[in-house]
């Protein structure tokens, strides 16, 4: 009782700012707990691991401890040869990536809405995009190889195939599924179609498209990794498989830990894709 | 006043014709004579998902006159709202006949034949008040400034001046259902079409807006087709009340309210003819009501 008399203020102000204080302390609770957890869980899985190396649970020619991979890593970054070549290596994948990615977006996105608008075109084209769909996109490397050449051109064309079906796929969907009430107001009040187009029909179908944008990135990172482990002489996939092949376990980490960093680049990427595109979206 | 120099083009377009050659100082019958729109046998049939034929609205005609407020009100499935989508182009699988007043007056670049204003949240989520006002506005010809002065007008009708640049996440239900209805009035249509438009918003907001509309509509003198289900909301509002039958929807009776023409919601509803009629209504709908429900018992029999 005298602990609640203690806490209100004497003036009406003084109350709310103490409650505003408490709302204030209690979204600081939570970010900390947040960045704790989210930090804490891979650290606690880091130090098993660690700890199971020391008592011998696994074999550390294979699985060697993440302190002394980290110290192995360091040891090759200040290598100016060797961090010349990762740094050459980054460079050609995000080439290949944003090349690919931008092509298929691109064409993914006008395709689908093209799709989502015309009947006549979805007719035609919906058959041949669902039953290709499903296809492992690698499983197509060969083909894009001949008819691309075992170059730069064969990853890319490999890239964007991924990605445009991504794109087509979730932005049919956006366009059809929007809200009917949009499709009324534009009858409603006779908006022409290329006013309907730009301001009613993309925008209904942004949040999908965001997501086909989104998904996107993920198949692409994986198609180049993988196309570039199979036939490349650069790239991160390359750099991953020839640590590999000469057992340079270290190394082999090092690729997987940039790997991982353009992932996570991805998604903020495509986050700050989405609240730049449709900010009325709730937070 | 001021609302009556921001709708003077709608009043030229009147005075315009032959027939309205006079001052409309308030002594004028509200209702002119001459025909808005005029339906002539209109039917709807759709197939059901398994196949059926179920006819919609059967034979309904009725000639809607300038400057009037009509109210539909009939049991839910009656086909009231079939028939506003039909008069708004937004259904054009029917059979019948809709004739549009062709008064060369009336045919401008700048007024829409039909707005509407839908029963649930229609403005654009992406686009600000201001923009959703302005998008109502894109089929027509008008220059800047007189798109911009029409939007303002527009907008403080409805009281929402303050939030042109608000979106409509922003904002409440009942403020997104007046930014609908001054897109709706910034199309200065020659007919108001609104489909159940208080029906999603809590009572309070909805009596609150019933005022708001008697006052709208006696500023802009529009000729208005108003859907709802809401009996005291139809004699409120209403010059004339079309009460439909249960589906297939037809003209069961057609009343035309006595009230004298008084804008203020709450003394209309105090009048014991005002209760007189909404005990009628509510027996000729409980009528329709009742038939269908029974009618759905049998056949679950």
């Amino acid at each position: 009782m005298t602990d609640i008399r203690t806490r209100v203020q004497p003036s009406s102000t003084g109350m709310l700012d103490d409650m505003v204080q408490h709302i204030v302390a209690r979204g600081q609770r939570r970010k900390a707990q947040q960045i704790l957890l989210g930090v804490g869980l891979p650290a606690g899985l880091l130090a098993i691991w660690e700890i199971s190396c020391w008592v011998g649970f696994v074999d550390v020619r294979f699985f060697p401890p993440p302190s002394k991979i980290i110290a192995a890593m360091v040891q090759l970054l200040l290598n100016p040869a060797e961090s010349l070549r990762l740094g050459a290596d980054i460079l050609a994948t995000l080439q290949r990536i944003s090349f690919g990615y931008g092509i298929g977006a691109i064409f993914g996105t006008l395709t689908g809405a093209f799709m989502g608008i015309y009947a006549p075109f979805r007719f035609a084209l919906a058959p041949l995009v669902y039953s290709t769909f499903p296809t492992p996109k690698i499983a197509i490397l060969p083909l894009m190889m001949v008819i691309f050449g075992i170059g730069d051109g064969s990853k890319i064309a490999l890239v964007a195939l991924g990605v445009f079906y991504m794109c087509c796929i979730n932005t049919l969907s956006g366009v059809l599924y929007a809200n009917p009430i949009f499709n009324d107001v534009s009858k409603a009040f006779r908006i022409p179609f290329w006013t309907r187009l730009t301001r009613v029909i993309l925008p209904s179908a942004l949040p999908a498209i965001v997501v086909g944008l989104k998904l996107g990135l993920g198949q692409a990172l994986i198609l180049v990794v993988s196309s570039e482990f199979v036939s490349s002489n650069s790239g991160i996939g390359r750099f991953i498989w020839d640590a590999w092949q000469v057992l340079d376990i270290s190394r082999m980490f090092l690729g997987l830990v940039v790997t991982c960093l353009i992932g996570a680049l991805a998604v903020l990427f495509g986050n700050a894709l989405e609240r730049r595109l449709i900010p009325w979206a709730a937070r | 006043m001021r609302s009556e120099a921001a709708w003077s083009s709608l009043s030229r377009g009147k005075t315009a014709s032959p027939s309205q050659d006079v001052d409309r100082n308030g002594l004028q019958p509200k209702t002119e004579d001459t025909s808005a729109v005029a339906l002539r046998d209109i039917r709807k049939a759709f197939i059901s998902r398994n196949g059926q034929i179920v006819e919609a609205v059967a034979n309904v005609s009725l000639d809607v006159r300038q400057g009037e407020i009509i109210a539909i009100v009939g049991p839910s499935g009656c086909g009231k709202s079939t028939l506003l989508r039909i008069l708004g182009d937004l259904d054009d699988e029917f059979s019948g006949e809709i004739v549009w007043n062709q008064d060369g007056a009336n045919r401008s670049n700048s007024r829409l034949r039909s707005a509407t204003v839908f029963q649930s949240d229609s403005t654009l989520p992406w686009m600000t008040v201001y923009q959703n006002l302005q998008l109502g506005l894109s089929s027509l010809k008008l220059d800047g400034s007189t798109l911009q002065g029409r939007i303002d007008r527009c907008l403080s009708l409805v009281g929402l001046s303050e939030f042109r640049s608000a979106y409509p996440h922003e904002l409440s239900g009942g403020m997104r259902q007046r930014v609908a209805i001054a897109r709706a009035l910034a199309a200065e249509p020659e007919v108001l079409l609104m489909d159940e438009p208080l029906a999603a918003l809590d009572a309070q907001t909805r009596l609150v807006m019933q005022q708001e509309l008697a006052r709208i509509w006696s500023e802009i003198s529009s000729t208005v087709f108003y859907v709802t289900h809401d009996i005291g909301e139809a004699l409120s509002l209403a010059d004339r009340i079309v009460v439909m039958t249960a589906r297939p929807g037809r003209i069961k009776q057609i009343i035309t309210v006595p009230f004298a023409n008084t804008s203020d919601v709450m003394t209309l509803r105090a009048l014991p003819e005002f209760g007189e009629l909404e005990v009628h209504l509510w027996r000729l709908l409980a009528d329709e009501v009742g038939g269908t429900l029974r009618k759905g018992r049998l056949s679950n029999d």
